[in-house]
């Protein structure tokens, strides 16, 4: 995939973020030192269905983690157990260095996929209920909201009902209810979908925020391209396993430069090359390639000169995050 | 606590502000009051007119014994009678004849009636009574009386005993029932069966309107999915217990208001009843504080057993339609209790009621319906609230185990088979 294909234009912004004092986090009794979640061995059953299996990871704090998979690989299931929405049936889960817990519940900011607040209910209103859901005083929770508002540019709609907000201003407002209380640990479930990339970049810039204020963020989403741009670590599930996790970076760096991203016009004829090419994901304007194992890329740069393509981008570099994602799952349902 | 206080609290008060509930909390007691008092001011005007009738005596010699007869005063002591004339015809040619003028001057309006004495009347045949507006049929009690009167009096006559005054013979004799109850005797006209009524049914109306309420509330929060943002700050059991109150806060505050306002129409209402219905002798209706509090006691413990069951149900299904098909059941044992009511309401004590009303899901109908009958003995009322609190533990655990699960579950609504897996989860 390419990599601008996410991109969030510059947008002044203005710090809303309560001032936290250094050390906040330890205050909480929360150390900094430790991984921020931690499965062990965790597996949930219903009925047949072994919707986690035996899946252990951890996430590092301070991060942005992408928790990657196809559809119904277990996902939501983990997310509802880190939330403690569902006990596990084996393993064990530490959320911020304690047992999943009520308490911990406090500690957590959800933003669920599927989207949801009371209809009929006034946008200020609903976030000041949830808000003091986790553990706000109703007067801080209402400081809070006000100040939020006015970041996302919601503020005209604060005592509208929420069924009277477009769909992007009521994920606006849903983000909010997610990190008013600055939580430790924030999950965002497909953040970015529905908002216009002005919105996209706001919510993006206050979850950089929170995470370099100390929040750990788990990401869950199938857009690769904004994995690739924010996460820091990925663990990527299928079946309820865990079949690849690490740092993003050093995972990409084990796959090699083995990718050409090639722009041209003219004929693509020099692409027919069984021999040099495993596969080629074409874009339109541009094209990926999959070199085979000890493929020569110059000799795919001759050919196309030979043939009379005009080259304007040629470029080794290592595997999108895409065909990572497609390579490893595919491979464990071959 | 704090977060089951605050779910209690939108809930409550979300419900409250809204027109419906506004409307339906004051408009009720409005309609009622107005559906009660309406046709007593109508008929009370109508029943304030003396009634003018004429007698066409086809038998001969029973027409001055009628009219003698007919010596009922209004409220407001005038006559309720007053025969203008007296017509004896020798044959069927003249008796035509009277019947057609007579008919004449009731369709003119000088008359307002007629009544037709026949020739065989000894011999049991009807007399009819000719008039214009069916209003006069209340009327027709009082002259049946006094035909029947004239005629015993002729046959008495022909037995060869005479009467002098008729009127005095036949006075009847009234029967009046009259309640004992703790507070003294009270005199019965019916006021106690409407009690009973009028308590069942806003017990009939709350538990369902309630019911369904906290049905709808529970699937509202699945379908717009917000269920799931809450289960991630609070237990699901909270968040049912929560909704539980904070529906019944509701409900119970309707009902407080309801048979407060109905209560106050039943005690002081007869006095406006009074005031329009010239016909006075208000039946003044008693609900005694005892029938007052069982209600409400009944109401609340009747109300979390079946708001409990329709939870579950609204956690089972994922759109309006199924959940049409869930909350049958419950609404049928609802009405089912009330259907006992003409069978309670001849034999309150038989054993067969005191079975019936003991029956959880019956007790809360039933119960308030004994009590205002007649009030059962303290070990029935005693046992049939430690029955619903037991069972209302019960299904009140059962519940919240199918409402943890299924908040969480789209798509098909689950068998009975998926349903007891659910009870299994963890």
């Amino acid at each position: 995939m390419l990599e601008n294909a996410l991109t969030f234009p510059a947008v002044d912004v203005r710090t809303a973020l309560p001032a936290r004092k250094p050390g906040w986090l330890h205050d909480q009794g929360i150390g900094t030192h430790m991984d921020a979640v931690v499965l062990e061995k965790v597996t949930k059953r219903f009925d047949s269905l072994t919707a986690v299996d035996g899946l252990s990871l951890s996430i590092r704090p301070g991060a942005v983690f992408g928790l990657l998979g196809p559809n119904g690989a277990g996902k939501t299931t983990t997310l509802r157990m880190i939330m403690r929405v569902l006990v596990p049936d084996e393993g064990s889960i530490l959320v911020l260095g304690q047992p999943a817990s009520d308490r911990t519940q406090d500690l957590i900011g959800y933003l669920p996929e599927e989207r949801g607040l009371y209809p009929r209910m006034k946008v200020r209103e609903v976030l000041v209920f949830l808000a003091a859901l986790k553990g706000l005083s109703e007067r801080e929770s209402t400081r809070r909201v006000g100040q939020w508002l006015e970041r996302l540019v919601l503020a005209a709609w604060a005592e509208k009902k929420i069924i009277d907000l477009s769909k992007g201003m009521q994920q606006k407002a849903q983000f909010i209810a997610a990190i008013i209380h600055t939580p430790p640990l924030l999950i965002l479930d497909e953040p970015f979908t529905g908002l216009d990339p002005v919105n996209a970049a706001l919510v993006k810039d206050i979850m950089l925020e929170l995470r370099d204020q100390g929040s750990t963020i788990i990401l869950s989403t199938h857009r690769m391209e904004q994995v690739e741009v924010m996460c820091d670590s990925i663990c990527l599930i299928n079946k309820g396993r865990s079949i690849l996790a690490g740092d993003l970076r050093s995972i990409k760096q084990s796959y090699g430069k083995n990718t050409l991203r090639i722009e041209y016009s003219g004929q693509g004829d020099f692409l027919e090359q069984p021999a040099l090419v495993e596969s080629v994901n074409r874009f339109g304007a541009a094209v990926e390639v999959k070199l085979r194992p000890g493929a020569d890329p110059q000799e795919i740069l001759r050919a196309a000169v030979s043939q009379g393509a005009r080259i304007s981008r040629f470029e080794l570099i290592e595997p999108p995050l895409n065909d990572i994602f497609i390579e490893k799952v595919s491979e464990v349902h071959a | 606590m704090r977060k089951l206080w605050l779910v209690v609290k939108r809930e409550y008060l979300t419900r409250v502000r809204t027109k419906g509930f506004i409307i339906t909390t004051i408009a009720l007691p409005l309609l009622t009051m107005g559906v009660l008092l309406l046709p007593l001011f109508i008929v009370g005007r109508q029943a304030d007119e003396t009634v003018k009738i004429a007698i066409l005596d086809e038998a001969g010699g029973l027409a001055a014994v009628i009219a003698q007869s007919l010596e009922r005063k209004l409220p407001s002591g005038k006559p309720a009678f007053q025969v203008t004339r007296t017509v004896e015809t020798p044959g069927p040619a003249e008796n035509e004849k009277a019947r057609q003028e007579l008919r004449a001057e009731v369709s003119r309006g000088e008359l307002d009636a007629f009544l037709v004495v026949p020739k065989d009347v000894l011999a049991g045949k009807a007399a009819t009574l000719h008039t214009r507006s069916l209003g006069e049929i209340g009327l027709a009690a009082s002259l049946r009386r006094a035909v029947g009167n004239a005629a015993i009096a002729r046959r008495l006559k022909d037995q060869g005993i005479r009467i002098e005054n008729p009127g005095d013979l036949f006075r009847a004799v009234e029967v009046t029932t009259v309640k004992v109850t703790k507070e003294g005797d009270v005199e019965e006209k019916g006021q106690t069966f409407a009690v009973a009524m009028g308590m069942a049914l806003v017990l009939y109306t709350t538990l369902l309107v309630y019911g369904l309420a906290t049905l709808r509330s529970v699937l509202e929060e699945k379908t717009t999915r917000i269920v799931e943002v809450l289960v991630s700050s609070l237990r699901p059991f909270q968040l049912l217990a929560g909704k539980l109150l904070g529906v019944a806060a509701v409900g119970f505050t309707q009902y407080v208001i309801w048979t407060v306002s109905g209560g106050l129409l039943a005690t002081y209402g007869a006095g406006v009843v009074a005031a329009f219905s010239p016909q006075g002798s208000p039946e003044k209706i008693h609900i005694p504080i005892s029938l007052l509090v069982s209600s409400v006691i009944y109401y609340v413990a009747g109300y979390f057993l079946f708001a409990s069951l329709y939870a579950a149900a609204g956690a089972m299904v994922s759109s309006d339609e199924e959940a049409q098909q869930v909350q049958m059941p419950m609404t049928l044992v609802v009405v089912l209790s009330f259907l006992f009511f003409p069978f309670i309401m001849r034999n309150p004590n038989s054993t067969t009621s005191v079975v019936l009303s003991l029956v959880p899901f019956f007790s809360p109908i039933l119960m308030t319906m004994r009590i205002a009958l007649q009030m059962p003995p303290f070990w029935q009322i005693a046992l049939s609230l430690a029955l619903m609190l037991v069972t209302t533990i019960g299904i009140v655990y059962l519940s919240a185990k199918i409402y943890r699960v299924g908040i969480l579950m789209y798509g098909k609504r689950p068998s009975v088979v998926e349903l007891l897996r659910w009870l299994r989860y963890t």
